[in-house]
C-alpha cells in the first residue's frame, strides 16, 4: 500500500498545483505560502479521506490544521473515523 | 383535519415569548455530524441552555440594546447564545465561522470591518477559535471578548432572565448576503421578524407536525430566519447540520430529509443542480423525498434547469412535483418577499426572447417556439408586502416590463446597523431599492438577474446567467463553473461579452479551439450576440465564494490580471 503522505503529495501536485517542477514534501506550507487556494481544500480534504480511509468531519477542521501534509494526517488521526 | 396537522398561529409580540410557549418536551433542533455524532435538545433543555449564556453574558455586563457578536460553529451552543442574549434585551450578530476553506485574509478582512462597524459590547467565541484570527476582531475600550464552551451546562436550572422585550425593540441583525466589501448589519425588530414569519407562515400553511432540515448557515439570512428563528417561533424541530459537511456529502442532505421525514427546505439554486449531478441514479434509490411539502429555491435567481434537473433525479424518490417552490428573498425585509403556490408549486411562462433583450418587455410567447425562454416565478408577494418596479429613471414602470425591484412591507429592516448613508441610499420614501432586475406578470415577481451584473451590447440586455448556462451546457466545461461579465469598448462604445469557463479535465484543453467555437456558435444561436473572448481554463481556475458558488467579480479581476489585453484603455 503506498504510503498516505506520498499519495497526498503526489494529488496535490498532479492534480491542483499542476506546476511542472514543483517540490513538496510534507511539512511544505501550501494555503500560507501561495501553493494552493484554500477553495482546492474540499477536493484535497476528499483525497485525505480516500488515502486515509476515514471519515473527517469537515466542520471540525480549521484552516491551519490543513496547511501541510504532515498537518492533514494528524488531522485525520485526531478527528477521522473509520469509514463504513 | 388531525389536531397535528392544524395550522399554527404564532400570538405573540416578541420572539422570547414564544419561545418561552414552547413545549417542555417537543424537540427543537437535532444536530447531525453522522450517525454515531448527533444530539437532539427538546424546547425545555434549549430554554434551559439559553437561560445559562443569558446568564454568563450578563455576568459579564450585557444588557438591554447592547450588541454581542456571535463567532461560534453552527450548532446548539450557538443557537442558545443567540436565544440568550435576546433574553437580555441584547442584540446579537452572528458572523461567520472560520472553516477549513476559508481565504484567511479575506475573512480577515471582513471580521475585521464588520466588527468594527458593530462596536459589540460583548464578543462571543467558541473554545476552539483559532488563535490566529483573534487579532482580527476589533474591540472598543468597552468591549470584552470572551469564550464559551460548546458543552451544555451541567448545572440546576437557571432561570430566565426577568426582562420583557417590547416588539419594537430590536431583536437581531443579521448580514446582508452581499459579494462585494463588507456585509451591511441588518438591524430587525422583534416585530418585524414576527411580522414576517406570521406571513410566511400563512403562505407555507405551517403545520404543528412540519420539520425542517437545513444546511444552511446561521449566518445568513436563509439559515437564521427559515432554519431557526422560525421552528423557534412556530415550535417546530429542525434537523441540522453543518454547511461545510453538507459541501463534503451533499447527499446527507437526502438521507437527513429521509430518515426524519422532513416536510419543509430551503435551498439556493445551484444546490438543486449539485445534488442532481453528485448523486448517483443506483444510489438515488436509498432515498425517500416523499414527506417533502415545499423544499423553496431562493437566494439566488430561479432556473428552471435547476428545478428540472433536481425533479427528474429524485422524482423516484418520492418527490411531489409541487414540492419544488420559489421565494425571492433577502435579509433587508427579515426573510421572504414573494412565495410561490404551495398547492401547485411555482408558475411558468416562456417570452419572446428578442423583445425581452432589446425592449425590456416580457411577452408571453409559445413554449416551442424558437424565440421563446422560460422563466419561473418566484410566486406572488406575501400579505403586506409589496414589490414595484421601476426604470432607470425611477419611474414605475407596468407589468411585464423589466427594471429594478423595489420592496415594501410590514417587516422591513429598521435601517443598516451603524451605517445612515448605506440606509439612506437603499431606502427612499419607504421603499427599499434591492439593486436586483425583474417584472411582475398577473401578480407573480420573475427575478432576471443583479442589476450591476447586466451586460448591454448595442443596446441588447445580456443576463451573464444566461451566457454560462449555455457555456455550461457543453460537455467538456464544467458544469456550474463558467463565469460571464461585460467589458467596455470605447472604441465601440459598448460592452463587450467575454467568458471564463472551467474544463471538466485538463486533458481536454488540447481541444481547446474547438470547444470555444462550439460555445460561441451556440451563443450566437441562443442569444444573437458574439462575446469578445472566451477562455478555457484547467479545473479549480474559477474563484468561488464561501457558498461553492462561482464569485463573478473576484473571477473577473483574476482574468484580468491574466489577460491585461482585456483592460482596453
Amino acid at each position: 500500500m503506498a504510503d498516505p503522505a506520498d499519495e497526498l503529495i503526489d494529488y496535490i501536485c498532479t492534480q491542483i498545483i499542476r506546476r511542472p517542477g514543483i517540490k513538496l514534501t510534507a511539512d511544505t506550507p501550501l494555503v500560507s505560502s501561495g501553493l494552493i487556494d484554500s477553495f482546492s481544500l474540499v477536493d484535497v480534504l476528499s483525497k485525505l479521506e480516500e488515502v486515509t480511509a476515514m471519515r473527517i468531519p469537515a466542520s471540525k477542521v480549521q484552516p491551519k490544521d490543513m496547511d501541510t501534509v504532515s498537518l492533514m494526517l494528524t488531522t485525520a488521526e485526531r478527528l477521522g473515523k473509520p469509514r463504513k | 383535519m388531525s389536531p397535528s396537522h392544524a395550522p399554527v398561529s404564532i400570538p405573540y409580540a416578541t420572539l422570547t415569548e414564544a419561545l418561552a410557549a414552547a413545549p417542555e418536551a417537543q424537540p427543537f433542533v437535532t444536530m447531525w455530524f453522522d450517525d454515531d455524532d448527533e444530539c437532539t435538545f427538546s424546547f425545555g433543555e434549549f430554554r434551559q441552555w439559553s437561560n445559562s449564556q443569558a446568564a454568563l453574558f450578563s455576568s459579564h455586563g450585557l444588557g438591554k440594546g447592547d450588541t454581542v457578536i456571535l463567532i461560534m460553529p453552527q450548532g446548539v451552543a450557538l443557537m442558545a447564545a443567540f436565544a440568550g442574549a435576546m433574553l437580555l434585551g441584547a442584540v446579537p450578530a452572528i458572523l461567520a465561522y472560520p472553516t477549513f476553506k476559508v481565504e484567511p485574509a479575506k475573512y480577515r478582512f471582513g471580521l475585521k470591518g464588520v466588527s468594527a462597524n458593530l462596536n459589540a459590547k460583548l464578543v462571543v467565541v467558541d473554545d476552539s477559535f483559532p488563535l490566529e484570527f483573534l487579532e482580527s476582531v476589533s474591540l472598543s475600550d468597552q468591549s470584552k471578548l470572551i469564550r464559551v464552551s460548546a458543552v451544555p451546562p451541567a448545572t440546576e436550572d437557571v432561570a430566565a432572565p426577568q426582562f420583557r422585550c417590547h416588539q419594537d425593540d430590536l431583536a437581531f441583525i443579521q448580514h446582508s448576503a452581499g459579494t462585494t466589501g463588507l456585509q451591511k448589519g441588518v438591524a430587525l425588530s422583534h416585530g418585524s421578524v414576527l411580522r414576517q414569519l406570521v406571513h410566511l407562515g400563512e403562505r407555507l400553511k405551517i403545520q404543528s407536525s412540519d420539520r425542517v432540515y437545513s444546511w444552511l448557515p446561521l449566518y445568513h439570512d436563509m439559515g437564521l430566519i427559515a432554519c431557526f428563528v422560525l421552528p423557534m417561533v412556530y415550535h417546530l424541530h429542525v434537523v441540522m447540520q453543518s454547511p461545510t459537511d453538507w459541501v463534503m456529502q451533499p447527499e446527507s442532505m437526502l438521507y437527513l430529509i429521509s430518515r426524519y421525514k422532513c416536510t419543509l427546505s430551503w435551498v439556493p439554486n445551484f444546490a438543486l443542480q449539485f445534488l442532481a449531478r453528485r448523486v448517483k441514479p443506483q444510489d438515488r434509490k436509498e432515498y425517500n423525498l416523499s414527506s417533502l411539502r415545499a423544499l423553496t429555491n431562493c437566494s439566488e435567481p430561479v432556473r428552471a434547469e435547476g428545478m428540472d434537473a433536481f425533479g427528474t433525479a429524485f422524482s423516484s424518490c418520492g418527490l411531489q412535483p409541487a414540492a419544488l417552490q420559489s421565494s425571492y428573498a433577502m435579509a433587508e425585509n427579515v426573510f421572504a418577499v414573494t412565495q410561490s403556490d404551495i398547492n401547485h408549486g411555482p408558475r411558468r411562462i416562456w417570452i419572446d426572447f428578442s423583445k425581452y433583450q432589446s425592449e425590456r418587455i416580457a411577452v408571453i410567447a409559445e413554449p416551442d417556439s424558437d424565440s421563446a425562454i422560460c422563466f419561473v416565478s418566484s410566486g406572488k408577494c406575501l400579505p403586506n408586502n409589496e414589490v414595484r418596479i421601476v426604470s432607470e429613471k425611477a419611474e414605475s414602470l407596468p407589468d411585464d416590463h423589466v427594471g429594478e425591484i423595489l420592496i415594501r412591507s410590514d417587516s422591513m429592516l429598521d435601517g443598516y446597523y451603524n451605517r445612515a448613508d448605506l440606509t439612506a441610499l437603499s431606502m427612499r420614501d419607504g421603499w427599499y431599492w434591492s439593486g436586483d432586475l425583474g417584472f411582475l406578470l398577473a401578480g407573480e415577481l420573475y427575478v432576471t438577474g443583479r442589476k450591476k451584473d447586466l451586460i448591454i451590447v448595442g443596446g441588447k440586455n445580456i443576463y451573464p446567467q444566461d451566457l454560462e448556462e449555455i457555456a455550461c451546457g457543453h460537455p467538456a466545461i464544467h458544469d456550474g463553473r463558467a463565469v460571464a461579465f461585460g467589458c467596455y469598448n470605447p472604441d465601440l462604445g459598448t460592452e463587450e461579452i467575454v467568458i471564463v469557463a472551467e474544463m471538466e479535465e485538463s486533458a481536454a484543453l488540447a481541444n481547446s479551439s474547438t470547444i470555444e467555437r462550439a460555445v460561441r456558435t451556440a451563443i450566437v444561436e441562443e442569444l444573437g450576440v458574439a462575446p469578445r473572448a472566451i477562455y478555457l481554463k484547467p479545473p479549480r481556475w474559477i474563484i468561488k465564494s464561501t457558498a461553492g458558488k462561482p464569485a463573478r467579480s473576484a473571477t473577473r479581476e483574476k482574468l484580468l490580471v491574466e489577460h491585461p489585453e482585456l483592460r482596453i484603455s
